[in-house]
């Protein structure tokens, strides 16, 4: 007897299957591609970040650079 | 302590005051750990402690780390620390604030926790899947796996009667938002020099003023709020422009969902092929660098773009001035939040209804309260952040090993419960009409065009001396 929540069920099986199936197999595969793989390899050795949202998630805080030394006086 | 009446009768607090208490205390526990736990010697020397004094909460709190073959990578950091306990610990935070909020809101507390749980291992799980390393170096963020996640359960099995209670996913937003205020520090920028300010703060208002207009008198979208929300997650840095901005002209979790999507998506495109062009082109790399920060959503993908930039000629001043530019934006996003709020409450939901009373009264009756929370924590952390190098320290010690991580969470559970949530026949119309789509290319073809002029302008002529070695 199939029901709506049997139905809900195997749709939550294929769903976490396509899932399983892309991160565990695909990506890996992808990423292990020699352009892809170069780039990955050339970002952690720059220590980057890129899933970073905002700048307190970067690897490495971007410092006051050495050529930003013009100040901004808002008051005396 | 006072009381109001909420919609649903519960006795307690509104969910914005709610979220302001939770997200408040949360901060200041952060920075009172951390001034407990000052360090003796060198106190105010960002040699010594280039991310801020260490915070206590820090080993309180982790992610899933970055993992390559196996998600077993995932439970230990890149210097081979297990990572295991702060995971679960991340996850207590979350059914922590979610208990508080609900005992705050006058709730069943005993009704929330086997939901609240539940979904903390869910935002585990969407953590898990944006930390794969392919995932996480083309920046497609944990928001879009979260609300994947939620919308899959929720549209398959639907949502049991007994985690409904712990699905407030606008709760934790807003108390996120109110603790992410700590991290949105006005102060830095005056620290990052006048060309990256005019770059930011010239053309980003311009930029997400005009989409707006256009989005809502020109392509005559229905919807002003998705305009909004696509207009500053476009204009301003992305997912977290789109969170503030969309909890502040209270959003549709449809239309959040879209310009998220639509914002992760042009991300991970502009981030690969902005450089290239732009060495094609034959644009100066610093002028390079700083369109790349005015005008690529994310930040992280940002640096990723300047550092792909910089490696061709061996120079790090894009990937420098890029960071720039962007952490400008980031600063933006308490005014632009708080901007968007005033003129929702004075003048969109005004003149849709109601009795006429003074501008005054009913903008402050339909203000989303929470973002005085969040403007307070930002001016609080500011103002102690520019008092003092070892103030700095003690802030940024809080904001980046807690604050930032507990956001983190936050905002991730959040996004699990509105996938939930959403319904996919309702992201139909949306999808169908292509408009937002529209909007957002267009959107960006101004943001390019006049981050390019700006950043030609500050930092190939006006103060091209300055950024020169």
């Amino acid at each position: 007897m199939i029901t709506p929540r049997l139905v809900g069920l195997l749709r939550l099986a294929g769903c976490a299957g396509i899932v399983a199936l892309t991160w565990l197999v695909v990506l890996p595969r992808v990423g292990h591609l020699p352009p892809i793989a170069r780039h990955v390899r050339a970002m952690e050795k720059a220590e980057v970040n890129p899933a970073a949202m905002v700048y307190t998630e970067l690897e490495r805080l971007p410092l006051r650079p050495d050529w930003a030394h013009e100040q901004i006086m808002l008051w005396p | 302590m006072p009381h109001d009446l909420t919609d649903s009768g519960h006795r307690g607090l509104h969910e914005d005051t709610a979220a302001i208490v939770v997200g408040g205390l949360l901060v200041a526990l952060a920075l009172a750990l951390g001034w407990s736990a000052r360090p003796a010697e060198n106190a105010g020397s960002r040699k010594a402690f280039p991310k801020g004094w260490p915070n206590p909460l820090a080993a309180t709190i982790d992610k899933p780390q970055t993992w390559d073959d196996s998600p077993a990578q995932s439970l230990s950091d890149k210097k081979g620390k297990p990572v295991t306990v702060p995971i679960l610990f991340g996850m207590a935070w979350v059914v922590g604030v979610l208990v508080g909020g609900t005992a705050l809101r006058g709730r069943s507390v005993a009704a929330v926790l086997p939901g609240a749980a539940t979904l903390a291992v869910l935002g585990g799980l969407a953590y898990l899947l944006a930390a794969q390393k392919l995932v996480n170096h083309y920046n497609l963020e944990y928001p879009l796996w979260a609300l994947l996640v939620g919308l899959v359960i929720g549209n398959t099995v639907g949502v049991p009667r007994w985690l409904q209670p712990a699905l407030q996913g606008e709760f934790l937003i807003k108390a996120g938002l109110v603790v992410f205020g700590a991290e949105v520090l006005f102060s830095r920028l005056l620290e990052l020099g006048l060309p990256g300010l005019l770059t930011s703060w010239v053309v980003t208002p311009i930029v997400l003023v005009v989409t707006y207009w256009f989005g809502v008198h020109w392509m005559r979208i229905p919807s002003k709020s998705l305009c909004m929300v696509i207009s500053a997650d476009m204009s301003v840095c992305g997912v977290s422009a789109a969170i503030a901005t969309g909890a502040a002209c209270k959003a549709k979790k449809e239309e959040l969902s879209l310009a998220i999507a639509l914002s992760l998506l042009f991300t991970v495109a502009m981030m690969v092929a902005m450089p290239p062009f732009i060495r094609w082109a034959g644009i100066d790399p610093i002028v390079g660098g700083a369109w790349l920060g005015g005008t690529i959503d994310a930040t992280g993908a940002v640096v990723a773009a300047g550092e792909m930039l910089g490696k061709e000629i061996d120079d790090k001043r894009p990937a420098e001035v890029a960071a720039t530019v962007k952490m400008i934006q980031n600063s933006m996003i308490g005014i632009i939040a708080f901007a968007v709020a005033v003129y929702w409450a004075g003048w969109v939901e005004r003149g849709s209804s109601g009795p006429r009373v003074s501008l005054a009264a009913e903008a402050w009756h339909r203000f989303p309260k929470f973002i005085l929370g969040f403007v307070a924590a930002s001016i609080v952390c500011s103002v102690l952040f520019s008092r003092s190098p070892e103030n700095a320290l003690w802030v940024d010690g809080a904001t980046l090993g807690f604050t930032s991580r507990l956001r983190g969470w936050l905002f991730c559970v959040g996004f699990v419960c509105m996938g939930m949530q959403t319904v996919f026949r309702e992201l139909a119309p949306y999808l169908a009409s292509g408009r937002p789509l529209v909007l957002y290319v267009l959107g960006q073809c101004l943001n390019l065009a006049l981050s390019l002029a700006m950043a030609s302008l500050t930092f190939g002529w006006l103060f091209r001396k300055v950024v020169e070695p």
